[in-house]
């Protein structure tokens, strides 16, 4: 993914196949893997199912592959403020490792905990890289992370949460990116029409933004709060960022017992 | 060094980000008419050369030895989608070209200096197409090679991670232009994964004749074995990185070796009854039948004259996949052999690089427009030292004659092999 995302930052290739680059990316990790490819259903379904389990098969691959293509691309849209794109990840891997480290305490399935261990051992690398990153890339930004960093970031979280096997507690996380991706969908499909930048208006004399038209969580915190300044934006972007982890956490120990 | 002279920063546009909302992709009225499309593949010159390698390596598989219908299967079924990234590559490399050229990475051709085709811009790093191809081509592999255990996934996985983790930097290296003592750890890194997850055995066997000097008939290194691989890749991707210069010389030594290659593995895989060693030589044959179809589609652009240059991005990616290939295949020392032009060139460049004579940018001949003919400077290349010993020649032909010496070294090398069977090991 990083060779796929470094290679369209430099020759810039169209939208359309910037959307399937992550399946292709995401193609070792489908032919290799072997592992179970069965999903537990929720217990109130189970009446309705009639099974306890289910083995999905060659869905569960291709399921594999749309959630590499969503998370990919769902941070690289939830972007244009200084310390946005490198935040949101930075945000979502401590949310990760805390989750992992919760399961890991509360199993006692040495493969459960394996497959925590193993989340764990991808994520605290690219937590420590990213603040790196964020240390030049935070407002006022000195370097932008380009294409490169968004699809790798979403591709290493992505394969954590297949290979982890928590993949609906990591699209919880992703909620923002969720609502951002759903306020975008008229434009990306061509419904409304859609400029090259759905950006804020910029105010040189205030120094403030104001929120556009435009489907994205960014202009619509803006068209909700007024205007305001990138910095701030920003940092109550990824405030919801944090309340969205907070949020799955408390919805995982609210239906414990009752889901799974 | 490639025989191509990057295009000067100030006249290239620097892309704007976010800020400049002026910029749009490909709707805004200041975008400079589209280059002229690249030359027609060279298709009838890949056929012939193509021919001349398929009949007797379909020979050898078919009906001079008898192999196993279960590997014969994978073999011939890692062929078939071979050949399909043979021609998805022919499809895409012009594509390509185009973007390459619209971020002004290209180049022009130094040895036609002073004629029309030296003001011709020859779009650059044409690599990236093999190596995506080519790893599309080994990641789908996996799944059809039906006697695939875990152990074989994860050493064709860390292999393939490897080849990824070097196109990559092959490739930042082109965009970028990093320093030279940069450029010579780079496949140190992308070899990490190789060293980090080999668990083969580190063991060498002693040749038959040293064994009572040494008191041992197999030795274990250790370390010293991983750090072996670790150097045998830098020397790989770095001694075809700069047997370089002439149109199509990059590529045309990697479908040389790369055949010889293959002849080998089939020959081993048929004289052997050791499954494993048999595996081992399957397991390359996977790596390097992709590597020589894509490597032959970017052939039929790249060879004389060249629509397109191949960049870092493929001399690195090819000598990494052969040093893998060697590696995890066992058979490094006949690998070297295959590599016999390259370690001349090494040697004779020894003194240059190593800056005890001083050395310029391009170590390339001189070119005489008026007759088109090269001739050798006193530069420390083979490329040289050929022109300075056959006298003056066009590069087409001078190109031809080094690969003809490169098919020589290989013959010569399976010559050696046969001689010193039983009395070698």
């Amino acid at each position: 993914m990083i060779l796929l995302g470094f290679m369209d930052d430099v020759l810039d290739v169209p939208w359309r196949v910037k959307l399937i680059l992550p399946s292709f990316a995401a193609l070792p990790l489908l032919m290799a893997y072997a592992g179970h490819t069965t999903i537990i259903i929720p217990k109130p379904l189970i009446p309705y199912v009639g099974l306890d389990v289910l083995d999905l098969g060659w869905i569960y691959k291709l399921y594999m592959g749309l959630l590499a293509v969503f998370c990919t691309n769902s941070i690289n849209i939830h972007a244009g403020l200084n310390g946005l794109e490198v935040g949101q990840t930075v945000v979502i891997s401590g949310a990760i490792l805390i989750h992992n480290i919760m399961q890991i305490g509360a199993s006692t399935d040495p493969e459960y905990k394996q497959a925590h261990a193993f989340s764990i051992y991808l994520v605290q690398p690219l937590l420590a890289t990213s603040l790196a990153l964020l240390a030049y890339n935070w407002y006022p930004s000195s370097v932008f992370v380009g294409d490169t960093y968004t699809y790798f970031a979403g591709m290493t979280m992505a394969v954590v949460g297949i290979l982890g096997h928590y993949s609906e507690t990591l699209l919880v996380f992703f909620l923002p990116q969720i609502l951002n991706f759903l306020l975008s969908l008229p434009q990306l499909s061509g419904y409304v029409k859609c400029p090259r930048h759905r950006l804020p208006r910029f105010d040189p004399q205030t120094g403030l933004l104001t929120g556009t038209n435009d489907g994205t969580l960014v202009n619509f915190f803006l068209r909700l709060f007024g205007r305001k300044t990138e910095k701030s934006l920003c940092i109550l972007l990824l405030v919801f960022q944090a309340i969205g982890c907070c949020f799955c956490f408390m919805l995982r120990w609210i239906l414990t017992g009752w889901y799974k | 060094m490639a025989a191509r002279k990057r295009a000067s920063p100030n006249n290239s546009e620097k892309p704007s980000r976010a800020e400049d909302s002026s910029k749009t992709a490909a709707k805004s009225p200041e975008t400079p008419p589209s280059d002229p499309p690249i030359a027609p593949p060279k298709s009838g010159f890949i056929l012939k050369l193509s021919i001349c390698f398929l009949v007797p390596y379909l020979y050898l598989i078919n009906y001079c030895y008898n192999i196993d219908q279960e590997l014969k299967r994978s073999i011939l079924i890692n062929a078939g989608l071979s050949l399909a990234g043979f021609f998805v590559t022919v499809r895409m490399i012009p594509v390509a070209s185009r973007y390459v050229s619209r971020r002004n990475l290209f180049g022009y051709d130094i040895n036609k200096k002073g004629t029309p085709q030296g003001t011709v811009k020859v779009p650059e790093s044409l690599g990236i197409v093999v190596g995506i191809v080519f790893l599309v081509v080994a990641i789908s592999f996996q799944y059809f090679n039906f006697t695939a255990d875990s152990n074989w996934l994860v050493e064709y996985n860390a292999a393939l991670a490897s080849i990824c983790f070097m196109i990559l930097l092959g490739f930042m290296d082109d965009v970028l232009d990093v320093p030279w003592r940069v450029k010579l750890i780079l496949p140190s890194f992308a070899a990490l994964p190789l060293l980090m997850a080999y668990a083969g055995h580190t063991t060498i066997i002693i040749p038959k004749p040293l064994i009572p000097y040494v008191g041992l008939d197999v030795l274990d290194l250790g370390w010293i074995y991983k750090l072996y691989m670790g150097l045998l890749a830098v020397f790989c991707t770095n001694s075809i990185n700069i047997h370089a210069g002439l149109n199509g010389l990059e590529v045309g030594q990697t479908v040389v070796i790369s055949g010889a290659i293959l002849i080998h593995n089939i020959m081993q895989i048929g004289a052997s009854t050791d499954p494993e060693y048999k595996q081992a030589h399957a397991f390359s044959i996977y790596l390097v039948q992709p590597l020589l179809a894509t490597s032959l589609a970017l052939l039929a652009y790249n060879w004389y004259p060249s629509s397109v240059f191949v960049g870092d991005t493929y001399t690195y990616f090819a000598g990494m996949t052969m040093a893998v290939v060697g590696i995890l295949g066992h058979y490094s020392e006949t690998l070297l052999v295959f590599f016999l032009p390259q370690i001349l060139n090494f040697l004779l460049s020894l003194p240059q690089l190593s800056g005890y004579v001083k050395c310029p940018r391009h170590r390339l001949p001189r070119f005489d427009p008026q007759t088109g003919l090269l001739t050798g400077t006193n530069d420390g290349t083979l490329v040289n030292f050929f022109l300075r010993l056959f006298g003056r020649k066009t590069e087409k032909s001078l190109c031809i004659l080094l690969l003809v010496f490169q098919a020589i070294g290989c013959c010569f090398c399976f010559m050696l092999r046969w001689i010193l069977t039983g009395w070698y090991k």
